[in-house]
């Protein structure tokens, strides 16, 4: 009989409070596209459902919530940036509403409503199509670290959740990895929810590195069983279940000159960038390099390639760098 | 451990060289006689672990006004939490494929307890550490171990890129045991000779660590230097016991750098400045285009010998050159030399060619305008809340980005520019360009 109960105890103190840091992408040109299957009021019902059902899976489960907009990312919970005396009036308690769900529910709505009606920031063309996805995964990879720095028990689990509709923007490539090789380093893992459109290639890497779970609903219209089943569960719990995981991810690299995906390729030992054939100057860098290396295919394609190749992609702003 | 001695022949009547001065950061030319003035050693708040008084922890601390110890711990977290230098941020070139060879002193004198529990003990356990966040932040580089005792120099691994290597042969027994004195000229030209087969592209480095303040060699040191040099090998020295005149000859003359342990935690600091790639110094063109190759992983249904441990595996990555099965990436090919990475580990080091700006602190007088740290949304201690007198004698613990003008707090600040690499206000504008990235 003790053993059982020890071993309980020993389970039990596994099974530890859980920090879910909540990453919504709220691009309005994506959420009101007209061929949209979900627009965003009725997804955020179902993800402040999923963030309710988070809270109340324990009593010490703690949430952060931050909006990844076009050209800004915001905390929306918890708020301590800007107390505005409005919100204040409206946070008086409900009778009918769990105190704790009122607060953050408030919270995450109130903030969307500010972001949506904001003047418009001046954007830049590139800003358009994408949100600052690597911005507000920064922000929560620095919001864990204090809070795993502020508890010294070292009890509480953190995991981000990315919620996603935008496409990769390829700008952010180096921000995202340099989170994801953060996040693999402090043992965070990263899940993302593509609700819908062609798969986020950066953010499948993140899930794969960080060993989170990468995943596009069926039918965007049942978000909330997706998020409910898939994503709720904790890091203890998911090893006792058998959730989806995703196929090998493709970690090839693409030349930066052509944008091919290449088995050998060739790269600038001081830029890292890669090419598909030699050439004597680095697109990237403007490093002049030594010599030709004596490969018969390489100065074949090399003659090809030297005709085409107008543009000088830098890792940075050049479509996906790595695999396609 | 009296086996080597029909190999002492090779080395030729010990040359000795003798620690000169005491100190470190004595500047004295080299013939010079040096003594060590006592009266400026007092005036040095650093003092080495062996000469350190007798501690009183509680000395330190003292009560302010009124009578509350809070504010002084605060501002000692504050100071340890913010102890880092500020980082070099231009963007110049850096030699990311790097070849590092480590030599350690296994010398008698490593077994001194000035460094606690022993200075072998401390330097194989923050080796560890260190090997493990070098491959961290240069991925794509190697590095080698030689150990050096009794007057020769032996090689503990090779040249090689996995760590796991590394330090499995830094937990092996039999590379503990220390004896007689060491030889830096054995143990460099060891070194040398497998560097020089490196290719030009990647840096060649050699890192000594020495306890022993004496060196026994078969020939000139010199020599070893000035061919060191002609190789382009960049020599840095961590000295544990004193400054001794020759390595800090070498690590000047090789461009590398020097520095005398202190204590435990400077001896560690010293370690890990090695592990950021340095500038590229040199203007010879020794860049070139790398051949690299990209292996996808396979899972094959039948279990099949891999090239690298000749084991029965069912995944691994298959060489797209010869199309033999290795066990793990980034590594070379055993079978055509290929270098075979991955795109996320080439990934991993971009940050060292874009890296953050550096924080500028706010003084407290500018305090007011923050209440709470962008990143991560801790309050601010409010500067009203602070005693003027308090107020002069620690910082405000708020940093601010120049570029985008946010503040963070000093966890945020260290986060920022050691583990992240990304500035989350600039990223959080609509146009700014992106964590230093110019695009």
């Amino acid at each position: 009989m003790t053993s059982v109960i020890t071993s309980v105890c020993l389970l039990n103190y596994k099974d530890d409070s859980n920090l879910l840091v909540i990453v919504i992408d709220t691009n309005p040109f994506e959420w009101e596209h007209p061929s949209a299957p979900l627009k965003l009021n009725l997804a955020l019902k179902h993800i402040l459902a999923f963030m309710n059902a988070h809270l109340a899976g324990r009593h010490d489960n703690r949430l952060a919530v931050i909006a990844s907009h076009v050209g800004a990312s915001k905390f929306l919970y918890p708020t301590l940036n800007e107390p505005t005396p409005g919100s204040k009036v409206q946070t008086k308690k409900d009778a009918n509403v769990y105190q704790v769900f009122k607060v953050v529910n408030d919270a995450v709505l109130t903030g969307i409503a500010k972001l949506l009606q904001d003047p418009r920031p001046t954007l830049e063309e590139k800003d358009l199509g994408s949100s600052k996805i690597a911005a507000s995964l920064s922000l929560g990879l620095c919001y864990i670290n204090q809070a795993l720095k502020s508890d010294g028990m070292g009890h509480v689990k953190p995991r981000i959740l990315v919620l996603t509709v935008s496409p990769d923007s390829s700008s952010d490539y180096i921000p995202i990895m340099n989170c994801i090789f953060s996040a693999q380093k402090a043992n965070i893992p990263i899940d993302v929810c593509k609700i819908w459109g062609e798969d986020a290639v950066f953010l499948q890497q993140a899930a794969h590195i960080t060993e989170g779970i990468y995943m596009r609903p069926d039918d965007p219209r049942g978000l909330l069983q997706t998020l409910m089943f898939s994503f709720l569960p904790d890091m203890f719990s998911r090893s006792y279940l058998h959730l989806p995981g995703q196929d090998e991810v493709d970690f090839r690299a693409a030349c930066f000159c052509h944008k091919r995906i290449v088995d050998i390729g060739f790269v600038c030992s001081v830029c890292l960038s890669i090419f598909c054939s030699f050439s004597p100057v680095c697109s990237t860098c403007r490093t002049k390099f030594a010599f030709q290396p004596l490969l018969p295919s390489a100065r074949r394609l090399g003659a090809k390639a030297g005709a085409s190749n107008p543009g000088s992609p830098r890792p940075s702003s050049s479509s996906t760098p790595s695999a396609s | 451990m009296g086996k080597h001695t029909e190999q002492r022949e090779q080395k030729a009547e010990a040359t000795t060289f003798m620690a000169t001065n005491g100190r470190r950061q004595v500047e004295k030319d080299d013939d010079d006689f040096v003594d060590v003035d006592d009266s400026s050693l007092q005036t040095n708040q650093a003092n080495y672990a062996w000469e350190e008084e007798y501690k009183r922890s509680w000395d330190v601390l003292q009560e302010d006004e009124h009578g509350s110890l809070a504010g002084v711990v605060n501002s000692l977290q504050k100071a340890a939490k913010r102890k880092r230098q500020l980082r070099d941020t231009d963007p110049i070139q850096r030699g990311i494929i790097r070849h590092l060879f480590i030599l350690i002193d296994l010398s008698n004198a490593m077994q001194e307890k000035d460094l606690r529990p022993s200075r072998l003990s401390l330097t194989f356990t923050y080796l560890e550490a260190f090997i493990a966040e070098y491959f961290d932040q240069n991925p794509i580089s190697q590095i080698g171990l030689i150990g050096t005792k009794d007057g020769l120099a032996e090689k503990l691994t090779e040249l090689s890129g996995n760590p796991t290597d590394h330090i499995k042969a830094l937990k092996m027994k039999k590379f503990m045991e220390t004896g007689g004195e060491p030889s830096l000229q054995n143990a460099l030209e060891l070194a040398r000779n497998s560097l020089i087969h490196v290719p030009a592209h990647g840096s060649r480095e050699i890192l000594v660590i020495m306890g022993s303040l004496t060196t026994t060699d078969p020939g000139n040191i010199h020599d070893t230097i000035a061919r060191l040099m002609q190789d382009n090998i960049r020599a840095s020295v961590i000295a544990l016991a004193a400054e001794v005149q020759v390595l800090k000859f070498l690590s000047t003359q090789t461009k590398g750098t020097f520095g005398v342990a202190m204590n435990e935690g400077h001896y560690r600091d010293l370690l890990f400045e090695v592990i950021p790639p340095t500038a590229i110094t040199t203007t010879k063109a020794s860049a070139n285009l790398v051949q690299m190759g990209f292996p996808a992983r396979c899972n094959d249904s039948a279990a099949t010998l891999c090239a690298c441990h000749g084991k029965l595996t069912l995944g691994g990555y298959k060489c797209p050159q010869c199309g033999s099965k290795l066990c793990d990436i980034p590594t070379e090919c055993d079978i055509c030399n290929l270098t075979l990475v991955s795109s996320p580990l080439l990934a991993r080091s971009y940050h060292h060619l874009f890296p953050v700006e550096n924080f500028v602190e706010v003084p407290w007088k500018d305090a007011a305008m923050t209440t709470a740290c962008f990143s991560c949304q801790k309050t601010f201690l409010s500067p009203h809340k602070v005693s003027v007198q308090l107020q002069s004698t620690t910082d405000a613990g708020r940093y601010q980005c120049k570029l985008c003008e946010k503040t963070f707090c000093t966890d945020c600040d260290v986060f920022i520019h050691d583990v992240l690499h990304n500035c989350p206000g600039c990223l959080s504008q609509p146009r700014r360009r992106a964590g230093g990235v110019i695009a």
